[in-house]
């Protein structure tokens, strides 16, 4: 398939979506220029527009976007691998279930806030804090997922590679990932999301030089809502870019599915 | 001497625990299975004839007494031993030729394509390699599980009710491919099966088995020449044999005695 057929069948699929979206901008700007919203409250969507492409031009949108992207990449797949090795250990050993389900069932309980003092005072509130707590929100999701993926593969199939004699590396690979991989891209999907919130929490909770938390809680320091919606909306389109990059993935990874009868 | 391929089972017997209880499924099964041979063994439900193929499979473990083959015991799974299971279990994620040379060890050398390829066509699935379990009907489903347990040329094929989710027609079509690859690979088969038709129609005896605990109530011969004729008189007079086992036999005499 051709890059402009992809994005045709993308926007296609999307199109749906971008009536309520359009709708949403349409009251927006009702409301601003009937002035029934103040400005500064609610800025009027032609405002935001202006900002958002001064801050583009600026350099500034973009240097905070990357700041906050390096976190999560670096959080994210610190956190998601840990919890990918740690899940599929879980799952093809019963020893280490018992050994460590208890630890994880009871840790993951804990809200994110909770982990807060201990982070701050272990690793500071520059980068490192950040990236630990986005690995810590990443790291859960995956583990839960990966484990419960690696065990709903039917018994069925294992006996199967017991008739075979199948050895572990091929056990694993022929049958105990591809059986586990719905349930594993879940846990990528919650743990990217949870970075994203974390990213974006982190930045507001303890400051840093750049990245679009630091960038919208400035803004709202300062009375900018215009930059605050700015903010919202780049996180959103990013985020949303991301997961469909992953849905695309998905859909890679798993061929065989798609084909119909 | 016995011949190569021999299958010996003495005295077994077999049980589970459920609960605090101790539930025999099989109670002193006796069987020897001569090479090339095609056996069914028919019984109700729960009377152990999965449990006993899954044994001589080597899926199940702990049992009493002996399970031979060419003399030797039996340990755990075996290449030397096919199984075709009544859900298909073929790989979702693998194309019907990746799914059928899942059993060889070097799936990706010349000689192993060459060997999936013959038997995707000896179960007549030629033009279908490359399509996906979920694009195949039931019988094409169970062709394609049985070219997978046939790729390493086993000396016997278990079978446990293979057919069981095929709908009458395919089903009979399906006994007589079944009957052709048994020829044509000159292969041990052992069927389990609740179908009579079915086992009458293939095997060259019958195992009739009774619940609680399973045991072999009745080994009937059926020496007739095949291709058999599902409605011959020597085919009904077999099948009122075996259901007379089961109490389900008609009392109309006439029907065999014409």
């Amino acid at each position: 398939m051709s890059i402009s057929t992809r994005v045709a069948g993308f926007i296609g699929r999307r199109y749906h979506g971008m009536i309520t979206f359009l709708v949403l901008v349409g009251i927006w700007a009702a409301l601003s220029h009937l002035k029934v919203v103040p400005a500064e409250l609610l800025p009027a969507p032609d405002t935001v527009l202006k900002t958002f492409i001064q801050n583009v031009a600026s350099g500034l949108l973009g240097k905070s976007l990357w700041a906050s992207l390096i976190r999560i990449t670096q959080g994210f797949l610190i956190g998601c691998s840990l919890g990918f090795l740690l899940g599929a250990l879980m799952g093809v050993s019963l020893t280490a279930e018992r050994l460590f389900a208890p630890l994880i069932n009871a840790l993951r309980q804990v809200p994110i806030i909770g982990w807060i003092p201990l982070i701050i005072v272990w690793c500071g509130i520059a980068d490192m804090s950040k990236i630990t707590f986005i690995g810590i929100g990443a790291f859960f999701p995956m583990v839960v997922n990966t484990f419960e993926g690696v065990r709903s593969v039917p018994h069925g199939y294992l006996e199967v590679a017991r008739v075979f004699e199948f050895g572990k590396w091929k056990l694993l690979s022929k049958i105990v990932v591809p059986g586990a991989l719905p349930s594993i891209v879940t846990g990528i999907r919650l743990s990217l999301g949870t970075s994203w919130m974390l990213v974006v929490w982190s930045e507001i909770n303890t400051r840093s030089a750049l990245g679009i938390g630091d960038m919208l809680d400035s803004a709202r320091e300062g009375g900018r809502m215009d930059l605050v919606i700015v903010c919202i909306i780049v996180i959103g389109v990013v985020a949303f870019l991301i997961n469909e990059l992953l849905g695309l993935l998905e859909t890679q990874l798993q061929g065989w599915k798609k084909v119909s009868r | 001497m016995e011949k190569l391929g021999t299958l010996k089972v003495k005295n077994l017997n077999k049980g589970f625990r459920s609960g605090k209880e101790d539930v025999k499924v099989l109670n002193d099964i006796n069987l020897t299975v001569q090479p090339g041979e095609f056996i069914s063994i028919v019984g109700q439900s729960g009377c152990g004839k999965t449990t006993f193929l899954r044994l001589v499979v080597g899926l199940e473990s702990n049992y009493e007494g002996e399970i031979l083959l060419d003399g030797k015991r039996l340990n755990g799974p075996d290449l030397k031993r096919g199984v075709v299971f009544q859900d298909h279990r073929l790989l979702p994620w693998l194309t019907v030729e990746k799914n059928v040379g899942l059993g060889l060890k070097n799936g990706r050398n010349g000689e192993a394509r060459q060997t999936v390829q013959e038997h995707i066509e000896l179960v007549g699935l030629k033009g279908f390699e490359q399509h996906y379990p979920h694009q195949l009907s039931g019988g094409m489903s169970q062709r394609a599980a049985i070219a997978r347990a046939l790729v390493n040329r086993p000396e016997i094929l278990m079978l446990d009710e293979p057919l069981g989710a095929l709908d009458a027609l395919t089903r009979m079509y399906m006994h007589q491919e079944l009957e052709r690859i048994w020829k044509q690979e000159g292969i041990t088969m052992i069927m389990v099966t609740h179908d009579v038709d079915e086992a009458i129609f293939l095997s060259d005896r019958i195992v009739i088995m009774s619940s609680r605990p399973g045991t072999i109530k009745k080994i009937i011969p059926v020496k007739l020449a095949r291709p058999r004729d599902r409605a011959g008189v020597d085919f009904l007079r077999i099948k009122e044999e075996v259901l007379e086992e089961f109490h389900l036999h008609t009392e109309t005499p006439f029907s065999y005695t014409i």
